[in-house]
């Protein structure tokens, strides 16, 4: 037997009780060569250009599911950012692409297609700014059709008039889709340093210098690393790191072998694994839960930053040394309601909004899925904004907002949207005002690269 | 594999052209797989790496004939069992087979359904896994 007893047990008991899966199959398909000045020719152009590529995605994924015995939780698509396509176009217009790409979404029966982007940090086009006054309106209407809008970088600063304008679009995302906890609000994302091959959404989008089409894959597989750190015990620092390699190696590796099987089999390139740890609501799968094995109290306590950075960087060196084609987000995830202990932990009031910003400076992606009352104001949202992009720009690493000010909803209430977005429970928000500051409109300019201290 | 659209199209060309005025849909079709087939766009190493070899795993508690059920199945489908491993641990049976499909007419999904049902009826677990997740996974 070329195989170790252990070693066919050791992936058996991974897939099968430790809920090692891979998050996301996402194929990137450009849509670049679909612009046309009248848009029923592009809609149709979109159409059937997605359709022609990724008919056959959930199939083939399913296929290749079964071959392994490892189960993908989400089929995707992502795509050329809308704004580009439909830079000529008005909200009515931008609208009728976001049905369309929800119809075709919904026909190839994948759960999302994400790309209904805009690309901002330096200044809008007069298209940009369309398509993100759509926004309310696209997400509200749709229900696979994901957003984002990138408002800053290291090399370009913080565009404040951008963070502005999205701190007023979340809020009216929130009222328009109220009557289901504001659901549009999980759908939308607004980063710092956006990377143009991530397959994880709402911020997917296929980014400009990819190529025509691409086959991008999301691990996850929080799970078989907490039981690895819980069956070592109190071993030292080196030895941790070391474990926490040695699994997520695997994973990777994993990750990679169904990637390139899944593209091999849609005929398509492979691109990039993104060797993030992304959690599930699922009891176990949980990011939280790790950093309390690894010897915190609970999320927030002192040295929870530091468990954490020590986690995510053994979670890249791992990634970086199994695959050759890393790419994406490429950290641990901590998303709040997706996450069973982190929801635990701000249910105890553990967990506040700045520890979590704090927390986000050493790992992916940003404050994600969190939940504030609704009546929590766009300049303090923006102010919120401001922060977390803030540490990315100054960190040179993607840094994301994904915030749902829940309309209705107070501190002790929760959303609830199920499946892989969980339920949130409200965060309260400080009281202190930053509008004078956020409303002075204009760029927060790039920052110096050296003197870092 | 690389295999473009512009590709299909070259041998699809290529293959009206060479059958002329017999260039029925299903003519043109043989003759354009067949030229996929034998085109050299297939590398050497990705063709190995896709070997007929699965992982078949089993356990659960032990009772007599799981082994006899399984590879008479295996046997039915023309499976050839190349290794095969098996232990009992207190009440548990375990056992790690790995078998080559390649000449079987059945693919993994139906050998699956085949093992699913013996599994309901045993009361044990089967999995059936191909080699490369092993691979990968355990082997640099």
């Amino acid at each position: 037997m070329p195989y170790e007893f252990d070693e066919i047990l050791e992936t058996i008991k991974m897939t099968e009780i430790e809920h090692f899966d891979i998050r996301t199959v996402t194929m990137g398909i450009s849509l670049r060569d679909c612009a046309d000045r009248n848009i029923s020719i592009t809609t149709q152009k979109i159409y059937e250009k997605i359709l022609r590529y990724a008919g056959n995605h959930v199939k083939n994924a399913q296929e290749i599911e079964r071959r392994y015995g490892i189960s993908i939780a989400n089929k995707r698509v992502s795509v050329t950012p809308i704004s580009i396509i439909g830079d000529a176009f008005g909200q009515d217009e931008f609208l009728k692409i976001a049905e369309t790409l929800d119809k075709v979404a919904t026909e190839i029966g994948i759960d999302y297609i994400a790309g209904y982007s805009a690309l901002v940090q330096k200044g809008f086009t007069k298209g940009e700014l369309e398509l993100i006054k759509s926004i309310p309106n696209a997400l509200s209407l749709t229900q696979k059709v994901c957003s984002s809008v990138n408002v800053a970088s290291t090399k370009a600063g913080i565009n404040m008039d951008a963070v502005n304008l999205m701190s007023n679009i979340i809020k009216e995302t929130a009222e328009k889709t109220k009557e289901r906890d504001s659901i549009g609000c999980a759908k939308l994302v607004v980063f710092c340093n956006a990377v143009e091959d991530n397959p994880f959404v709402a911020g997917a989008f296929h980014g400009i210098s990819e190529p025509e089409v691409t086959l991008n894959v999301g691990i996850s597989g929080p799970g078989v690393v907490l039981e690895a750190i819980r069956t070592a015990g109190g071993i030292d620092f080196q030895s941790l790191s070391e474990l926490i390699k040695k699994t997520m190696f695997k994973i990777t590796r994993a990750g990679e072998l169904i990637g390139r099987k899944v593209a091999e089999k849609n005929n398509i390139p492979f691109g990039i694994v993104d060797i993030s740890l992304a959690p599930t609501p699922a009891e176990g799968d949980s990011i939280a839960d790790i950093l309390i094995a690894m010897g915190i109290e609970d999320v927030g306590a002192p040295g929870t930053t530091a468990a954490l950075a020590m986690l995510n960087d053994a979670v890249k060196k791992a990634g970086l040394m199994a695959s050759s084609s890393v790419g994406g987000m490429s950290g641990a995830f901590i998303p709040v309601s997706e996450d069973a202990g982190m929801i635990r932990a701000v249910e105890k009031g553990h967990l506040s909004l700045e520890k979590l910003e704090a927390m986000t400076a050493v790992c992916s992606v940003g404050l994600d899925m969190v939940a504030v009352p609704g009546t929590t104001s766009a300049e303090t949202l923006a102010g919120i904004m401001a922060d977390e992009f803030a540490i990315g720009m100054i960190n040179d690493k993607t840094t994301a907002v994904r915030i749902i000010p829940a309309v209705g909803k107070k501190v002790g209430d929760y959303v609830d949207y199920g499946g892989l977005l969980g339920r949130a429970p409200i965060m309260p928000v400080r009281e202190l005002s930053s509008k004078a500051f956020v409303l002075r409109g204009g760029k927060i300019p790039a920052p110096i690269r050296s003197l870092t201290n | 594999m690389k295999l473009t659209e512009d590709k299909i199209r070259e041998f699809s060309i290529q293959a009206i052209s060479e059958l002329g005025p017999n260039a029925s849909p299903d003519a043109v079709k043989k003759l354009v797989e067949e030229k996929i087939r034998s085109s050299n766009d297939f590398p050497e190493g990705e063709m190995n790496l896709s070997s007929g070899r699965v992982i078949l795993t089993s356990f659960g508690l032990n009772t007599t004939g799981i082994v006899s059920s399984i590879s008479a199945a295996l046997s039915e489908a023309q499976c050839d069992i190349l290794d095969i491993s098996q232990k009992i641990m207190q009440e548990f049976f375990t056992m790690i087979m790995m078998i080559d499909i390649t000449n079987s007419p059945k693919d993994i999904k139906d050998l699956q359904e085949i093992m699913k049902s013996i599994a309901e009826r045993l009361k044990v677990k089967i999995y059936l896994q191909h080699e490369d997740v092993f691979r990968f996974m355990h082997r640099i």
